[in-house]
């Protein structure tokens, strides 16, 4: 598939209809609902006498709690529940990987905005109220924010177990090695924000009979479950969720947010209750992409071949675990790229800090490293004075070779081919500067350029990624398909838990169905924990693992369809059997309509489909951690303004294996959604902290790429099957944001000679006028103590 | 399969709804008993004490007329989420910074997040449900389906609403930033993208609302 | 949201009487901004009376050769205006660079001029800030401040004007016509927003329920002449890092009179009167702009993040003037 922006193909032209089969595009199963607004995502949820609950957080990122008064806000008229970390019934923490994080919190704060108690009320204004009126008695503590500091030996632990929650060093070859050419460097990644646009929300429902349905936005429905059964201290079963719509996730919504508390509540006042965080809330309400510093040294031979990498990660994890563990061990995999590296020393750190808590966020990890690493690609290429394309192809890992954590690199690995073809790619037209339409200059259409000093830079990079869940993880989705006959047509029923956030996961169900079972009617169901864990809509798995349950359940329905066939019409066919068009067939001769086949019952199969296992890492880094790899390169077009340090991004071109499209229009959509993510790192976004402090938890102050800051993205998409994987197909939503990154900066480094180490890369930055303060006498009380009752928005 | 479902919190359509699609679409998502005629107001007697202001007004809701008592600081989001039960226009950031809320108010378009209520008595306000006529899609809705310019679909309504009083703007001659000097108003991508520059879409379906906007717009 | 009444008032005198009893009382324009600062807690009026449906929303051309336009006309309204557009170009631009078509569509011409900083600390009611609550400290000094004060600051305030018109309207020697509990007065844009000093909380000279009623541009040969350049981290829908509004007067090759102003660089529109001092009747030259901008500029006081607006300034002055001057192309 070769596509340039678009339109690029013919759109299929719809309605009503379905979402075909595998390999088409159609329109999304959920589109009606979602253009017209009656989607429901959590936070349209209402039911007659429901509660809304609200937050109490903590202003302070690190203080002693001596006490904390709640009488005022109980008395409250309006107010029903008014609830802290005494009242949580069973485990007082909650974690995805290490349950360090208080349901709500006692003793200690650890960062801004954590949470210490809840309340539900009859009006949200009224539970804001009541938070107001909640005394917390703090002793503030001076808060940790540098990791480099979390990391010395004489800082305050943060946790009893320490500050450093985890540490991956893997060592590859000789770590001793030398060579004829090194370079070497320290980079930064700032602290990005999922920002997905729809809140954080939920509403939780009381059964009466002690237990209580939750209906949430949410990644992965059963970790909520189990998590919030294990701090209710109520049996899994009495807690079942549903996923409700979700306005987008990209990793924020892997942990919990409001889910315990609602619960809490709900059971407490014995009403509904309905959570929903605003936009600063959300920001405080989520974990973010982990920032990180990275000391990077690279040696090469004189004809570039690399000889080492030695790497030293230091990730700021925040106040609490989340999946830090998880990055950790990606990033130090993943820290060399996908090069053929016969030594590696790599060190990867996670400390705990006073900052918010760090996890998942589109890449895991992988971004990180993938500027530092390709950052140094280019120093060392252009040390060599080699072309900085050349240079990679020259190390690109080959199926065979070793990854630096000792696992074999599996077929297919095209790093090679996905560069060359970037490089192949037509450039973009390159029109004169100076006398051209201003809207296409740097700045946007804002103009403040007539194209005086404007330059162009081109930059590359290639990164890859694993997908699932790794190094042991016991990784796996379940999968319901029931056969049946209504009003003499057949239909399919699919159930998963698998969250659609977005991604398609919904219109890609319902085409692996109809395309194993050739049936026309497919309904997929609500996801919800009456069926078992489809695992998390994360780490770009549920084509995969979810795809896989589908299609093996619809495999086990076709099983019993068959043998249905043979008792009622006997084994002698002449012909292999096969399902299409609602029938059965032998051959091309059809043998019976499934409508009469199943008049007496349907067919129901679930199943549960795992992909081959993973393993640890061994005390020396190596493992066979990873079952799939995904690979993306790409090429940034860039345009600056070199006095006002304006950026226009010209284009985006990118190549990347997916192994099969599953559907070329969602596929597009996440390639197209990755780059503008990965484009918002170069450029734009970053949480910017100030004593462990959020200063800019607002869509003003936090810049989200608009439709302008969007370059027009040219693609070509590999169909390289792995033969371990359903239909072939390779995870596809994180890659497009690993590798975009350090493209556009490299593109940036090509127009401007600045060395820029750091991203989100600033106006000031580029123009090289950063300039120096003048340092006024610092005012006396300028940064008083805040006030210590405040409520809810810290 | 009945059997199997009994019991499911969603209630399911008669089975001559059954089909394809627009069997999925109505049964997918969401707990339909949710949503269905039941309006939640807020209760306010307890406020009343501390100054709370109530104000009875009337809004014209995608043809229908509401009359309401609402609170002085209801914006006309909240109303229509919150008192009517409309909650086609999401709430993103509830600051006029995402565009998630935009409904045309009196035919332009607007945040409704920093719109009060009762500061548009007899209004007009349409929404994404409300550009619908007769049940049936509008040109732009399907032009969003079409192209698949939206993926999670939260700032989807708030685009539509958006692109659609974007259009009529353009209809009346009001230049964009993205104008030259001297120029007619022509629908360039350009122009597209700098006049929906106000509505944020995170899943970035940006560049599958041009060629969609584009192609209603040349209809 | 602090409850308040709200009200309607008959008349433009009725609107001002309405406040005058209450001293925590605001007028309500189109909203954007108010209705944002009361969801903070930022603002806390307790009566607001709407005066949108009370002044005039109409562009009209005056006897001597200037415009008037009514304070309800709608941001959109005005950008696009061909009289604006022809005759006053760098108010069109600084209007559509500003906020989105949605905002645009609501705000005010009047309430354009009242927007209030953007300063994260004035918003955020839990930190200090002199603004927001006189005497508590300004936490932008030893803070978060990339996108704050170089010019005029104090040691109280060193927060910025969020508003893109305005510095036009500063550029265009507009003068705003209000109404008030004294009388009817006509101030010049430049008067009409202070400098922090130690009194920060106070952004213009309006008395309380002081209402703007009107603005007036008045004719200038090279109005036509002008342009709006802004400075800004995204492409669109944003604030301005640093922005300039110029016109310019050429006649063979030398600066007859010049008009400049600043964005985003003080507690008001920036009215840059040392360059257009330095300008008139030098001959058009990038050099003579460079020189006149770091005249302006000596004086700048930058803070821990934000130094690089002091070169960033001067670049886009000495783009916009070269620009204007025919030299830029």
């Amino acid at each position: 598939m070769k596509a340039e922006s678009a339109p690029t193909r013919e759109r299929p032209k719809i309605l009503p209809s379905n979402p075909g089969k595998i390999g088409e595009s159609r329109p999304r199963a959920d589109g009606v609902p979602k253009v017209r607004g009656e989607f429901e995502y959590s936070s349209d949820l209402r039911v007659d006498g429901m509660l809304w609950g609200a937050t109490l957080r903590s202003p302070h990122p690190h203080a002693n709690i001596w006490s904390i008064d709640t009488a005022e806000a109980e008395d409250m008229p309006g107010v029903y529940s008014v609830l802290t970390h005494e009242d949580v019934p069973g485990r007082k923490v909650y974690g995805m990987e290490v349950p360090d994080q208080p349901v709500l919190a006692w003793e200690h704060v650890r960062y801004e905005g954590e949470p210490i108690a809840v309340v539900a009320a009859d009006h949200p204004e009224t539970a804001r109220r009541a938070l107001e009126k909640i005394a917390v008695d703090y002793e503030i503590l001076d808060p940790i924010t540098d990791p480099a500091e979390a990391l010395r030996e004489d800082t305050p632990k943060l946790h009893l177990s320490g500050n450093v929650l985890k540490e991956v060093h893997i060592k590859h070859g000789d770590v001793e090695a030398t060579a004829d050419v090194v370079v070497s460097g320290e980079y930064e990644v700032g602290m990005q924000d999922q920002a997905f646009l729809g809140p954080e929300s939920g509403m939780a429902v009381p059964d009466g009979r002690g237990g209580v349905d939750l209906f949430i936005s949410t990644q992965w429905l059963h970790i909520d479950r189990d998590q919030i059964a294990e701090s209710l201290d109520l049996p899994p079963e009495d807690v079942r969720l549903t996923l409700s719509g979700v306005g987008g996730a990209f990793g924020g919504r892997e942990d919990l947010s409001m889910q315990i508390h609602s619960c809490m509540l709900a059971l407490d006042a014995g009403r509904p209750v309905k959570m929903m965080y605003n936009r600063e809330e959300s920001f405080y309400g989520h974990v973010h992409r982990h920032p990180c510093k990275m000391e990077y040294e690279h040696g090469a031979d004189r004809e570039g071949n690399l000889v080492y990498v030695k790497a030293r990660l230091v990730f700021d994890g925040g106040a609490y675990a989340s999946s830090s563990n998880a990055v950790c061990l990606n990033a130090g995999t993943f820290a060399c790229g996908p090069y053929d590296v016969p030594n590696a020393r790599i060190d990867s750190y996670m400390l705990y800090t006073n900052n918010p808590p760090c996890g998942a966020m589109r890449g895991f990890g992988a971004v990180q490293v993938c500027f530092a690493h390709e950052t140094q690609m280019d120093k060392l290429a252009n040390k060599l004075g080699m072309n900085p394309v050349e240079l990679r192809l020259k190390n690109a890992m080959k199926p065979g070779d070793k990854f630096p954590f000792g696992q074999t690199v599996p077929e297919p690995a095209p790093v090679a081919e996905i560069l060359e073809r970037v490089e192949n790619m037509p450039m973009p037209e390159e029109e004169e500067i100076i006398g051209r339409d201003l809207r296409r200059l740097p700045g946007g259409v804002s103009n403040v350029t007539r194209g005086e000093g404007v330059k162009r830079g081109v930059g590359y990079a290639v990164g890859y990624k694993n997908i699932g869940f790794s190094a042991g993880f016991d990784d796996y989705s379940t999968a319901s398909i029931a056969l049946s006959v209504e009003d003499g047509e057949p239909i399919i029923y699919v159930h998963t838990a698998a969250a659609e956030v977005g991604q398609g996961g919904v219109t890609l169900q319902a085409q692996i169905s109809r395309t194993e079972l050739g049936v026309e009617n497919v309904a997929v169901l609500p996801a919800d924990t009456r069926i078992g864990s489809a695992g998390s809509t994360s780490a770009s798995r549920q084509s995969y693992v979810t795809g896989g349950a589908v299609k093996m359940a619809c495999e086990a329905v076709r099983g019993k369809v068959f043998e249905r066939v043979r008792e009622e019409f006997g084994d002698e066919f002449g012909g292999e059997l096969s399902m299409e068009d609602g029938s059965v067939l032998a051959g091309n001769r059809r043998i019976v309509a499934l409508a009469e086949l199943l008049e007496n019952g349907g067919i129901e199969e679930t199943v549960v489909y795992r992909h081959k296992p993973t393993y640890p890492l061994d005390e020396n880094g190596q493992g066979d951690a990873h079952f799939q790899f995904a690979f993306a390169a790409h090429r940034a077009v860039v345009e600056v303004d070199e006095e006002l340090g304006l950026v226009r991004v010209v284009e985006i071109a990118t190549a990347q294996d997916v192994g099969k499209i599953m559907n070329p229009q969602s596929l597009e959509g996440q390639i197209q959604g990755g780059v503008a993510q990965g484009l918002g790192l170069a450029l734009l976004e970053e949480i910017q902290m100030k004593d462990g402090k959020v200063q800019n938890a607002s869509f003003t102050d936090y810049l989200l790429p608009t439709i302008l800051d969007m370059p027009p993205v040219r693609m070509e998409v590999l169909e390289l099957a792995d033969p371990d994987s359903p239909y072939g197909l390779k995870g596809v939503g994180e890659p497009p944001t690993i590798s975009s990154t350090p493209a556009i900066v490299a593109a940036l480094r090509d127009a401007t000679g600045r060395e820029l180490n750091r991203v989100p890369v600033k106006p000031e930055q580029l123009a090289g006028i950063e300039g120096e303060p003048i340092r006024r006498a610092p005012q006396p009380g300028s940064r008083g103590p805040v006030a210590d009752d405040l409520g809810s928005e810290a | 399969m009945r059997q199997r479902l009994a019991g499911h919190s969603v209630p399911f359509l008669p089975p001559g709804m059954v089909s394809g699609f627009e069997f999925q679409e109505k049964h997918m998502f969401g707990d339909r008993q949710f949503a269905e005629g039941r309006m939640f107001a807020f209760p306010s007697h307890y406020l009343k004490g501390d100054g709370f202001m109530d104000a009875e007004i009337t809004l014209r809701v995608d043809g229908e007329e509401h009359r309401l008592t609402v609170d002085t600081r209801t914006t006309i989001l909240d109303a229509l989420r919150e008192s009517i039960g409309n909650t086609s226009p999401k709430k993103g950031c509830d600051h006029g910074q995402c565009g998630a809320c935009t409904v045309l108010l009196d035919g332009r378009r607007v945040n409704s997040c920093l719109t009060l209520a009762v500061a548009h008595d007899g209004a007009e306000v349409t929404t994404s449900e409300g550009l619908s006529e007769n049940g049936e899609l509008h040109p732009m809705h399907r032009s969003f389906m079409e192209h698949d310019a939206f993926q999670c679909g939260y700032c989807t309504p708030g685009q539509i609403v958006s692109a659609v009083g974007m259009l009529d703007e353009v209809e009346a001659g009001w230049t964009s930033h993205a104008t030259e000097d001297g120029e007619n108003v022509s629908l360039s991508d350009e122009e597209i993208r700098e006049r929906m520059s106000g509505n944020l879409c995170r899943c970035a379906a940006y560049a599958n609302m041009l060629p969609a906007i584009k192609e209603v717009s040349d209809r | 949201m602090k409850p308040y009444r709200y009200e309607r008032a008959e008349d433009i005198s009725g609107a001002i009487s309405a406040l005058a009893d209450e001293p925590e009382g605001a007028f309500l324009g189109g909203g954007t901004n108010i209705v944002d600062l009361m969801k903070l807690g930022v603002s806390t009026p307790d009566v607001l009376v709407d005066v949108r449906r009370l002044m005039s929303d109409d562009i009209e051309e005056t006897e001597d050769g200037g415009v008037r336009i009514g304070a309800a006309v709608p941001n959109s309204d005005l950008a696009a205006d061909p009289t604006i557009r022809t005759r006053y170009p760098a108010l069109s631009e600084a209007l559509l660079s500003g906020a989105s078509g949605q905002l645009r569509n609501m705000a005010t011409t009047g309430g354009n001029f009242l927007q209030r900083t953007r300063c994260v600390y004035f918003q955020d009611t839990t930190t200090p800030c002199n603004k927001r609550e006189p005497g508590s400290g300004c936490s932008a000094l030893d803070g978060y401040n990339k996108n704050h004060a170089i010019l005029g600051s104090s040691e109280h305030c060193v927060a910025t004007h969020p508003s893109d018109m305005a510095v036009a309207m500063a550029a265009l020697d507009a003068f705003v016509v209000t109404h008030g509990p004294n009388g009817e007065r006509r101030i010049p844009i430049e008067e009409l927003h202070r400098l922090p000093g130690d009194e920060p909380e106070r952004d213009t000279i309006l008395e309380h329920g002081e209402l703007i009623t009107a603005v007036e541009l008045p004719p200038m040969g090279f109005s036509s002449n002008s342009k709006y350049r802004k400075v800004r981290e995204r492409a669109s829908y944003a604030f301005a890092l640093v922005s300039v509004a110029a016109a310019m007067d050429v006649e063979d090759g030398v600066v007859r009179d010049v008009r400049v102003a600043l964005g985003g660089v003080a507690h008001k529109p920036w009215r840059a009167t040392k360059v257009e001092e330095a300008l008139r009747g030098e001959p058009v030259s990038e050099e003579n702009f460079r020189a006149a901008a770091e005249i302006e500029l000596s004086e700048a006081e930058p803070l821990s993040e934000n130094a690089y607006k002091v070169p960033l300034a001067r670049n886009v002055m000495v783009r916009t003037l070269s620009d204007l001057s025919g030299e830029g192309r």
